[in-house]
């Protein structure tokens, strides 16, 4: 009785949550200085060089909408849609589902992020159970400054190096090729051909993102571990004659990894948002990408898609490590 | 004491390192642990008797270092070695074997994310015992000796148990493998009374049934007092007396013994026969020359202040590191 409460509290709390972010996001989008038509208009006059009617022209035929209606009738249109699980078409590309061009770059930002989520939190945890366990050793200092450094760099400084000495100094990559998700003309399907051109595509995306983000892992179980370690249940088990994998895994490594569980859940919930920054460099077809685009050409129901889907992911990975958290550690276990 | 030996500690000197400069924790100390014999190390916080059962299992922290002496334990089988030469994996291997160790605070001594039968299926199965029912007998066997439910305390996990259960869970998972020596530091402080006389009565039981040597780590007297064979008091890192347990409280021949004994309370004795020992133990990097505790004894001479008084023994079990031992008589009426 007290479980099926709690979950069913927590649902009714995650559901709220995301009612209300929806709602925000959907009044401060329009709040963004130019809307759609003003910024198509002037996308037409500056890049087609056309004169101001003809864009205007242009523009009302294409954006059949009505911005006059008041922002509340909208709102309770929007949301109306969205119950029905209709997140609207796309103002630019028209009569198309803002849903569909989301679900066409999601799988991947899902891939490319997704994967280097994996890579990094796995290389994170076990370089920083090294640098906890010979604490204050040469390796120590060396991967623990090195997380540090590459940590306090910003993802797209990484990549913007990345690319001039691979690419430019050292001459090593091609940039040009790598570019996109796929190469032109290769089709998704079930060939190695496929899988290979992926990976062409996505594996610098990957590194950068693993490089980004791994010193925080690294930092982070670090000191989980490091105060672990002082813990009296591991000097008991020395005591105890245990075998120092059996405490290096079971005592310390469990008991270390816990606190990362909830960052792991925060960071699951953001792959979905992908990575603008590399994304956008690297022009990779991700959601990332994609929501920069929205954004700049005031693409409402495609950027509340996004930011929809962004919130319920972290929403849902949140609740469910909650619920895992009690399958990981016994104290907080709801019987 | 006719009984063989089972631990001889020669010498032993545990230094650590300070920013101040090296804290001398244990000074010199020898004595021998016989089979089936309880010794209680007295002494005040700072006299060096943690660091002296944790240098035991070679426990003692990273700063510390055992800078001379050696422990030679004599196995039931086989031929003496010393502990302090051991390899790692042997240290290992020795560990909990012959000689586990009980911890002071074990309110966190367990993994909070196993059972405490898994807690003993690990420790077993690392010691190459590979059969999980006769360990699970075994196991649930010694936690009703040390008065537990053994079914329900198996499955539980330590958050679910209180400070004196998990005290016991330790003492029981202590003996899963039959060690000849069981080091207890400071098993009942942080219990409350009632808990506290349970793990005492549960020790004496336990010693009565099983054969075990037992060091126990204490500033408590009165568990002293019930449990130990032979007292050995310690003061700024010595031995500084070594005395049967009679002898240690009626005819102790150290004041510092003597100033433990007479501050503790006795049903029979008046409130004013209560009495603490003056100023504070001393600072163990820079000790005072002669006897470390002349500048708190009420006994000392001038002798005191220059050298540092040498064992001398009062009777064949009782020893003494005192000049005036002949005049020290406890005034303490039975």
């Amino acid at each position: 009785m007290l479980i099926k409460s709690y979950v069913l509290r927590r649902i009714i709390k995650a559901v709220f949550t995301i009612f209300l972010i929806t709602s925000l996001v959907f009044f401060i989008v329009r709040l963004m200085p130019g809307n759609p038509v003003d910024i198509y208009i002037s996308q037409l006059m500056i890049e087609e060089s056309m004169s101001y009617t003809q864009a205007l022209d242009q523009a009302a035929a294409l954006f059949q909408l009505d911005f006059n209606k008041p922002v509340v009738l909208q709102y309770v249109e929007y949301l109306g849609n969205l119950l029905q699980g209709n997140l609207g078409q796309s103002f630019r590309s028209k009569g198309t589902p803002a849903a569909d061009i989301i679900f066409k770059y999601l799988p991947w930002t899902l891939f490319c992020v997704g994967s280097g989520l994996v890579f990094s939190f796995v290389i994170g945890l076990l370089l920083g159970m090294v640098a906890g366990f010979k604490r204050n050793s040469p390796l120590d200092i060396g991967i623990s400054s090195l997380a540090a450094l590459i940590g306090a760099i910003p993802n797209y400084l990484i990549a913007i190096m990345f690319i001039v000495v691979m690419g430019s100094v050292l001459n090593i990559l091609p940039f040009a090729k790598i570019r996109g998700s796929l190469s032109p003309g290769v089709q998704p399907e079930f060939s190695l051909n496929f899988v290979q051109d992926v990976l062409f595509h996505a594996w610098v995306p990957i590194l950068i993102y693993v490089l980004s983000t791994v010193g925080n892992w690294v930092l982070l179980m670090k000191s989980s571990t490091t105060s672990t370690l002082e813990e009296d249940f591991v000097t008991v088990a020395r005591a105890r004659g245990l075998k120092e994998r059996r405490i290096l895994t079971q005592y310390v490594g469990r008991n270390a990894m816990l606190p990362l569980i909830t960052q792991l859940a925060i960071s699951i919930g953001f792959v979905v948002a992908g990575s603008f920054a590399i994304e956008t460099l690297f022009v990779y077809q991700g959601v990332g990408a994609l929501l920069l685009q929205s954004i700049q050409a005031r693409d409402y129901p495609v950027v509340q898609g996004i930011v929809l889907i962004i919130t319920v992911t972290v929403v849902t990975a949140n609740l469910l490590v909650d619920l895992l958290y009690s399958r990981l550690d016994p104290r907080i276990r709801v019987r | 004491m006719t009984a063989p030996i089972t631990l001889s500690i020669k010498n032993l000197t545990v230094t650590y390192k300070a920013a101040r400069g090296l804290v001398r924790a244990v000074r010199d100390v020898s004595f021998d642990l016989h089979r089936g014999e309880c010794i209680a190390l007295i002494g005040e916080s700072g006299s060096g008797k943690t660091t002296l059962g944790l240098s035991l299992v070679r426990l003692h922290v990273r700063a510390a270092n055992i800078a001379a002496g050696s422990l030679i334990y004599h196995p039931k089988q086989g031929e003496p070695y010393d502990v302090l030469k051991l390899s790692h994996e042997h240290l290992r291997r020795f560990r909990w074997k012959e000689c586990a160790m009980v911890f002071q605070g074990a309110q966190n001594a367990m993994n909070p994310l196993l059972t405490i039968g898994t807690q003993f299926l690990d420790t077993a199965s690392d010691h190459d015992w590979h059969n999980p029912r006769e360990v699970a007998q075994r196991g649930m066997e010694l936690l009703r000796l040390v008065q537990l439910d053994p079914k329900r305390v198996w499955e539980s996990y330590p958050h679910q148990l209180s400070g004196g259960m998990r005290q016991r869970v330790l003492i029981a998972l202590g003996l899963l493998l039959q060690p000849q020596i069981l080091i207890l530091d400071e098993p009942t402080t942080a219990l409350d009374i009632l808990t506290q006389r349970a793990i005492i009565d549960v020790l004496r039981d336990l010693r009565k049934q099983l054969d075990f040597s037992m060091i126990l780590v204490s500033h408590d007297l009165s568990l002293a007092a019930e449990l130990a064979d032979r007292v050995a008091t310690m003061y700024a890192g010595k031995l500084v007396e070594m005395a049967k347990v009679d002898d240690a409280f009626y005819r102790a021949r150290h004041p510092y013994t003597l100033g433990l004994v007479k501050s503790v309370p006795t049903i029979s004795a008046k409130i004013e026969d209560l009495r603490s020992i003056g100023g504070s133990p001393p600072d163990l990097i820079q000790l005072p020359p002669g006897c470390k505790f002349h500048p708190r004894c009420t006994f000392a001479t001038e002798r005191c202040r220059q050298t540092e008084p040498p064992v001398e023994v009062v009777d064949a079990l009782h020893e003494v590191m005192c000049h005036e031992w002949r005049n020290v008589i406890n005034p303490v009426t039975v």
